[in-house]
């Protein structure tokens, strides 16, 4: 995980040189192209992206080849015990991952259909956590003084935002119409704001943290000595070194939003039921003890988390070190 | 809201106990018997009088208080029971005889007078405190006092502010008399005599009389929030020592005399209450006999029943008792096109009764299909099924189209049903119900909100019931005494709508129930009145202002190292005053 910033002295006065012999014109490659080259080579990078992409996909396509994820299936349920019969939840050949205790809904087709959401929601509220973090975050390392004490104080102040009391306000005036928006794909949008606005602090702390370093190294003097701007050196000194930890902190807060979407719909901001969502049914298993009776229902959207965070690390990770290879 | 729990039903065809007496006074010396499962529903498991021993409770949480005059939890009025003696109590025995009125501290009922508006009670003479001095009706007068003072006490109930003369009494801690005994509607005219000025009749008055805010407490003894330390027993034990949230103990009490008291029992030696103990482990230690009672009595976790269930060594020690709730869901009558009744009787016949109990859990853990709002062993309660909730039990949808055609919405309708989302059981129940109603074509959304809100900001403000078009809410109910007016009065009383806090979310106000409660609050003859309550369960039910979803039941334990064992139908849990504790070693 180390930044430029922790590259020992030798390595630093050495950095110019490597920067030249890389962008050295012998076959006219870009950085990009340098990239990735060196990210195919990179076999763990590639299956974590493979399994993103994989997931993209069924989260795109999935939800119109599976049945419906809100059918009910109560003969498929012991009545004694709420749970499926059968074994590990359920699982047949009619429902290959089980079904749900209780209402007997084919476990399948809800993580299918609820990756849809939960990555949609992940992703946009990420995105925007993401983009605020860096932003702020920039500046404030960047420029310092008064601007800086400004942004770290805002920051403390989300950080410390009591966030569940501030979500139990908001069911209340929530309207069910707003923004030419209605129904659940109002309630996306107001998650992924929550979300996102209420995340960008962790972002913009590790960043301001990170410019605070590189503005003081030769490069950034070097520019700034030949006159360049702020601008100059805000996008094209400071944030290609920044990208390697936006990408690895963002790979990281995926699945930190995608539970976050759970906390909410546990206090009635979520999505409207019977829409599925990963958090949603992890939170069904822990909330109503499904996992003592039945923990096939629980390690499914469990699992679901874990590959996909997973794939997230690893592919992020790869990208990183394609991007700066002094850091392998 | 009132998260007192009564009622327990004995009507489980299963329930056999082997020779013996139903009464828990027996003296024979009973060998110890076996039982089987829900033998301790209808009779007295292992009857006997063998002392000695500790009982060990293991509750999952902390009470919300051990003083008499603050709490609400069935559980700690069923725990009070064993140091403390209200003016009048609940029979300590199994089946529907538990619901009876008994006298404890008072030598009869309450003696009412020609107009209804004044309850007499006699104390037993000699009735000793721990430290041995007497009880006297001035301490049960300043009980009652101590009702009042809602700032230092909040958490019991508030029935005596709502119905003596004098609501306005500020309580004894800012009580200006210098004997503290300002309150003006209960007078003491002598030591042994407590006498309560009622603002209009009110039949049920003893059952008011037997919350455990009776209990006498001595004004020189309280010390305030802090009483629940040590309050003053008058019952068989008495505290010996409470660390706050870990553990309290009660010890023989040797100042109480089992003369007076036929309703409790001092068998073992010590009772010990662990606190704050994790709810898996509580049942852990139940089965494998590290602890005795589960305090909160509400029933095993979902990994114990399944053991239970399927282990029929275990399932013997096991009974499956109506818990006191009514899981209902409420249908509103002001929200259209529900104001319509034609509308009203369709979500009835439309929802799914059978995904209703397998929501909370099916036959075992959920509980009974309803079709009263009366379950079924209360006071009053009769068996009619107006919308065929069992003999059609998942909907009958010919009926409900039938019905939405004469509402005039014969392709269904759209409207908003509320659940606490942080229930899992109200989210099951909803998504059912949801799918339910779509097969008439009544188009539900679902509307979580979080449970701590749910009746002060949500559900139960009319208001925002109306802007939101909160068609339907789901809800439950438990009665804080066994009879209809408990039960109803709440749930279906024009005058019990209010602006936030509302139990009436249906909203019905009609004049015919109105009347009939005002009838049964002047009638003191009991069959009468109990002919009252059946009458008003079947206007509420015809007015299909409340969907009954499931009479609850719960899966206790019973552990075999227990005597004297048995479900009180009005704690719908074991019931603590007679427990005893078997000789170790057999």
């Amino acid at each position: 995980m180390a930044a430029p910033l922790d590259v020992s002295p030798a390595e630093v006065s050495a950095a110019p040189e490597a920067a030249l012999a890389g962008a050295g014109p012998v076959e006219g490659r870009s950085l990009g192209q340098i990239a990735w080259e060196r990210l195919r080579r990179d076999k763990v990078a590639m299956t974590g992206g493979a399994i993103v992409v994989f997931l993209v996909l069924v989260a795109v396509i999935g939800p119109h080849l599976t049945q419906s994820p809100n059918a009910f299936h109560q003969e498929l349920i012991d009545p004694t015990f709420s749970r499926p019969t059968g074994p590990l939840g359920g699982i047949s050949a009619a429902h290959p991952l089980g079904v749900e205790p209780v209402n007997g809904r084919d476990v399948l087709s809800r993580i299918v259909n609820g990756a849809q959401y939960s990555l949609l929601i992940a992703f946009l509220a990420t995105f925007l956590a993401v983009a605020i973090g860096v932003f702020f975050g920039v500046i404030a390392g960047y420029f310092g003084g008064w601007l800086d004490a400004v942004i770290a104080r805002t920051m403390d102040v989300f950080l410390a935002f009591p966030l569940l009391v501030f979500a139990l306000a908001l069911v209340g005036v929530i309207p069910e119409q707003a923004f030419g928006l209605s129904g659940n794909s109002l309630r996306i949008a107001l998650l992924i704001f929550i979300i996102g606005f209420f995340n960008w602090p962790y972002m913009g702390r590790i960043i301001r943290g990170q410019t605070l370093s590189l503005r003081e190294r030769e490069f950034v003097d070097a520019a700034r000595s030949l006159g360049a701007g702020s601008g100059y050196v805000l996008f094209r000194e400071l944030l290609p070194n920044l990208v390697a930890p936006i990408i690895v902190y963002s790979t990281l807060l995926v699945p930190t939003n995608i539970l976050f979407e759970a906390a909410l719909s546990y206090l009635g901001v979520g999505l409207y039921p019977p829409t599925p969502t990963w958090g949603g049914m992890l939170s069904d298993a822990v909330t109503n003890q499904y996992f003592q009776i039945d923990p096939a229902f629980m390690m499914v959207p469990g699992l679901a988390i874990f590959i996909t965070v997973m794939a997230f690390n690893l592919f992020g990770d790869g990208l990183r070190d394609a991007l700066d290879p002094r850091t392998r | 809201m009132k998260r007192h729990k009564t009622f327990g039903l004995a009507a489980s065809a299963a329930a056999v106990a082997l020779g013996l007496g139903a009464c828990g006074g027996g003296g024979e010396a009973a060998a110890p018997t076996t039982a089987g499962y829900n033998a301790g529903i209808d009779a007295v498991v292992r009857p006997s009088d063998a002392t000695g021993g500790t009982i060990v409770f293991n509750n999952s949480s902390v009470p919300d208080s051990t003083d008499p005059g603050n709490t609400y939890y069935a559980n700690m009025w069923n725990v009070l029971r064993l140091y403390g003696r209200s003016l009048v109590t609940y029979k300590s025995v199994p089946g529907n005889a538990g619901n009876q009125i008994v006298p404890d501290l008072a030598t009869s009922l309450g003696q009412v007078s020609n107009n209804g508006l004044t309850w007499t009670y006699h104390l037993k003479p000699n009735i000793k405190y721990e430290d041995g001095s007497t009880v006297t009706s001035q301490d049960v007068k300043y009980a009652v006092e101590r009702s009042y003072a809602k700032d230092v006490l909040p958490n019991g109930p508030g029935y005596f502010s709502l119905l003596l003369t004098d609501p306005k009494y500020p309580g004894p801690y800012k009580d200006k008399a210098p004997d503290k005994l300002g309150l003006k509607s209960v007078t003491t005219p002598n030591s042994t005599t407590i006498v309560f000025h009622l603002a209009r009749p009110f039949s049920d008055f003893d059952y008011v009389a037997a919350l455990p805010q009776t209990i006498p407490v001595p004004p020189d003894k309280d010390r305030g929030a802090n009483y629940q330390l040590h309050p003053m027993s008058t019952g068989p034990y008495k505290f010996q020592s409470y660390q706050l949230d870990k553990q309290f103990t009660l010890v023989k009490n040797p100042n109480w005399s089992a003369a007076t008291d036929p309703n409790r029992k001092q068998l073992a030696n010590k009772f010990v209450f662990n606190l704050n103990v994790n709810a898996d482990t509580i049942d852990n230690n139940l089965i494998h006999n590290f602890a005795d009672v589960d305090m909160a009595g509400t029933g095993v976790q979902a990994a114990a029943r399944a053991d239970i269930l399927s282990s029929p060594s275990l399932k013997k020690n096991a009974d499956n008792a109506f818990s006191g709730f009514l899981w209902l869901t409420y249908i509103n009558s002001k929200v259209k096109p529900l104001d319509n009744v034609h509308c009203r009787r369709a979500v009835e016949y439309a929802a799914d009764k059978v995904a209703y109990q397998t929501a909370y859990g099916g036959p075992v853990a959920g509980g009974a299909i309803a079709s009263t709002v009366l379950t079924p062993n209360l006071v009053g309660f009769q068996k009619f099924d107006l919308y065929s909730a069992t003999t059609k039990p998942h909907g009958d949808v010919t009926k409900a189209k039938q019905e939405l055609t004469v509402c005039g919405q014969s392709n269904g309708f759209s409207t908003n049903m509320a659940f606490r989302s942080d229930r899992p059981k109200e989210k099951a129940t909803a998504t059912a119900q949801q799918q339910a109603l779509s097969r008439v074509g009544i188009k539900v959304t679902l509307q979580g909100y979080p449970s701590g809100k749910y009746y002060t900001n949500f559900a139960g403000v009319p208001n925002y019931v109306h802007q939101h078009d909160l068609g339907l809410a789901i809800g439950g109910w438990a009665p804080d005494w066994p009879d209809g007016y408990g039960m109803l009065y709440y749930l279906t009383a024009g005058p019990a709508i209010q602006a936030a806090g509302n139990t009436n979310i249906g909203e019905l106000d009609s004049p015919v129930v109105n009347n009939l409660f005002t009838k049964a609050m002047a009638t003191t003859d009991i069959s009468a009145r109990n002919q009252i309550w059946s009458q008003i369960d079947r206007e509420v039910m015809s007015q299909a202002v409340i969907l009954p979803g499931v009479y609850a039941k719960s899966l206790l334990y019973r552990s075999p190292r227990l005597t004297n064992v048995f479900v009180h139908s009005y704690y719908a849990m074991y019931n603590y005053s007679i427990l005893g504790k078997k000789a170790t070693g057999s």
